[in-house]
């Protein structure tokens, strides 16, 4: 009797605590989408400058997603199958951007692009990453590529070698066994790797500022938008950029948990 | 060789050494001749799936070389090699339909989908897996995975057959169907098959040859009897389960060896002298109520220490001032009436003691 009334005070503190924590990012979400009425967040979204701003940030975000997976699977699969020499070190200089504050690996790839022998020798073939949307992109893969690089690593470790040992056994090429079936055992953490990755891109502020600068219409994502135009007061465009990003973010994480969860059946 | 123009050994392994670190293989010399089936016998740890590693192509060895019906294979990759290997825990691709996982091989060869589809017909009748075709194998029970594993391997028509531990994970039923339908697969196809396994039974049941290893290395090769009935050293012996295993003290006399162990004194007919272990099969072992007049030139009377229900076969133990174990039926433990605590006679042949 005397269980079945007793009230556990950490269970009431816990579940208070989490409570408070989700109302708190509930009241955020609110407050922005809500600071402007829908007809003026109408008149913004399809405004020139935030259709430019949506075009540019997917643009770049899809590019660098797509450059992400393509140097995150070898060297993914490298780190989860083989041992080699400097094996440690490299894996440690692999994730030292997720560590790295995103402005500080802009200054880098500024400093990189801008003033070295090779910045400029890459300038002079007209590739120019400083101050255009080629430094966006190459700004949100380096930001973001340790994300994919980690889960498509976690995501080889997970498959045993064995399978493909099997399919070299039954006639595959080495990139055979690799493409039909480690690849496709793959395909739930490389959605998901994708998926977080582009939507990480998206966002990507501090890093695609320093290297190309925040210039209207011209450099202008959705998060360089939310910037100029919360600097000079335009508020309802600032509003409208914010809203798209926190659509693109649930969005994401909703695809993300389902073949995240999906992604552990195998 | 020379009666037999052309006679070679279809798979001849020649001192190959390979470490993986936890797993190593240490100068192993192995010939598995054509159509044979290969039992390899070893603890767990013991490097039996890297051998068929090795074998399969999967890791190249560190030293030595492997030949297959006389061509240097050491350092083909596996797909050349045309050599299919079945692991334990199937292997079998779960992205894919049982059909797509037994025809995944013969796809990768250049013959027509009628031939394809005759092919994996004759396999999944022989084994009877034609009614899983359109499942998924992570919804399949362990005995249908392994026969599809089997299929899938099988059904290239490779030279050699890799298995490795087929049996071990499944339960006693299932594994009983296994392993007659590994012996029709042997017999139908003639396939040269490589098994390993840490159970000795599987040896017996299913082995023309057998080697058994321990530590990476090859500690003994011969036919399944020969080492079940000689084994050449301790571990052996303990490891097929010779129980009745006794260290002492041998004198030569007169071609038979006396061996005094704890103040009894057993008799072999084979000639060893000095500190010696000798080991006597529990069925060796005659039981009987009253002393007998025979041949058997060894013969003790002892109490009954222990007596081991098995089933169909009773497992006695008794003190005869060293512990002795044997082995009789039901029938005439019943018959004679034995129990715990009684006193029997345990006689053995003079030829039945083995010098390990």
């Amino acid at each position: 009797m005397m269980a079945g009334k007793r009230i556990s005070t950490i269970k009431v503190i816990s579940i208070v605590v989490s409570l408070f924590l989700a109302l708190f990012i509930l009241v955020q979400i609110i407050c922005v989408v809500t600071h402007t009425t829908f007809p003026a967040l109408i008149t913004s979204i399809t405004s020139k400058e935030m259709q430019f701003a949506i075009e540019l940030s997917l643009i770049t975000s899809v590019a660098s997603t797509i450059l992400c997976i393509i140097i995150s699977i070898p060297s993914a699969y490298a780190l989860a199958r083989y041992d080699f020499f400097g094996k440690n070190l490299i894996s440690t200089m692999l994730d030292a951007p997720l560590a790295l504050p995103p402005l500080v690996a802009g200054v880098g790839l500024l400093i990189l692009f801008g003033t070295t022998s090779f910045g400029k020798a890459l300038a002079e073939v007209g590739i120019v990453f400083v101050f255009t949307p080629l430094g966006i992109i190459i700004a949100q893969f380096f930001v973001n590529v340790p994300f994919m690089f980690r889960i498509m690593r976690g995501t080889f470790q997970g498959i045993n070698p064995r399978y493909e040992h099997v399919a070299k056994t039954l006639g595959c090429t080495d990139a055979k066994a690799f493409w039909r079936v480690t690849l496709p055992l793959a395909k739930n953490g490389l959605l998901a790797g994708s998926i977080i990755t582009w939507s990480k891109g998206i966002g990507e502020f501090g890093g695609a500022l320093m290297v190309a600068g925040a210039t209207r219409m011209k450099t202008e994502t959705l998060p360089i938008s939310l910037y100029l135009n919360m600097s000079c007061g335009e508020l309802d465009l600032a509003i409208a950029a914010a809203t798209i990003l926190i659509l693109i973010s649930l969005g994401s994480l909703f695809i993300f948990e389902r073949y995240g969860g999906f992604a552990r059946v195998f | 060789m020379e009666d037999l123009p052309g006679y070679f050994n279809m798979i001849r392994i020649e001192n190959i050494s390979k470490n993986l670190g936890e797993f190593f293989l240490n100068d192993v010399t192995l010939d598995i001749e054509k159509g044979e089936y290969f039992v390899v016998l070893g603890p767990t740890g013991a490097g039996k799936t890297i051998l068929l590693e090795a074998i399969a192509g999967i890791y190249s060895p560190d030293r030595g070389k492997i030949l297959m019906d006389g061509r240097d294979i050491t350092n083909i990759p596996p797909r050349s090699r045309n050599i299919s290997m079945v692991y334990q825990d199937y292997m079998l691709f779960p992205h894919l339909t049982v059909e797509k996982n037994i025809s995944f091989g013969l796809k990768l060869k250049k013959i027509t989908t009628k031939e394809i589809k005759k092919k994996i017909d004759g396999i999944s009748r022989m084994l009877n897996v034609r009614h899983l075709f359109h499942r998924f194998p992570g919804t399949l029970s362990g005995g249908e995975k392994q026969r599809i594993a089997i299929a899938r391997a099988v059904v290239t028509e490779p030279k050699a057959l890799l298995l490795d531990e087929p049996l071990s994970a499944l339960d006693a039923q299932t594994r009983e169907g296994l392993r007659y339908e590994l012996k029709k697969i042997h017999s139908v196809t003639g396939i040269t098959i490589i098994h390993v396994t840490h159970n000795f039974e599987e040896v017996f049941s299913l082995g023309d040859s057998v080697a058994v290893m321990n530590e990476g290395k090859i500690i003994q090769v011969g036919n399944p009897d020969d080492v079940f009935r000689r084994p050449n050293c301790e571990f052996i012996a303990n490891f097929v389960g010779v129980e009745n295993l006794f260290k002492g003290r041998s004198t030569v006399n007169n071609g038979t060896s006396d061996i005094t162990i704890n103040g009894i004194k057993i008799v072999s007919t084979a000639c060893n002298s000095g500190d010696s272990v000798v080991s006597i099969r529990p069925e060796d072992i005659l039981v009987s109520g009253n002393k007998i007049e025979s041949s058997a030139r060894n013969s003790f009377s002892g109490k009954i220490t222990d007596v081991i229900d098995k089933g169909a076969i009773i497992k006695i133990v008794a003190d005869c001032g060293i512990p002795i174990s044997a082995i009789i039926t039901r029938r005439s433990f019943d018959d004679m009436g034995l129990s715990r605590g009684m006193s029997a006679y345990f006689t053995f042949k003079a030829s039945d003691v083995h010098f390990i």
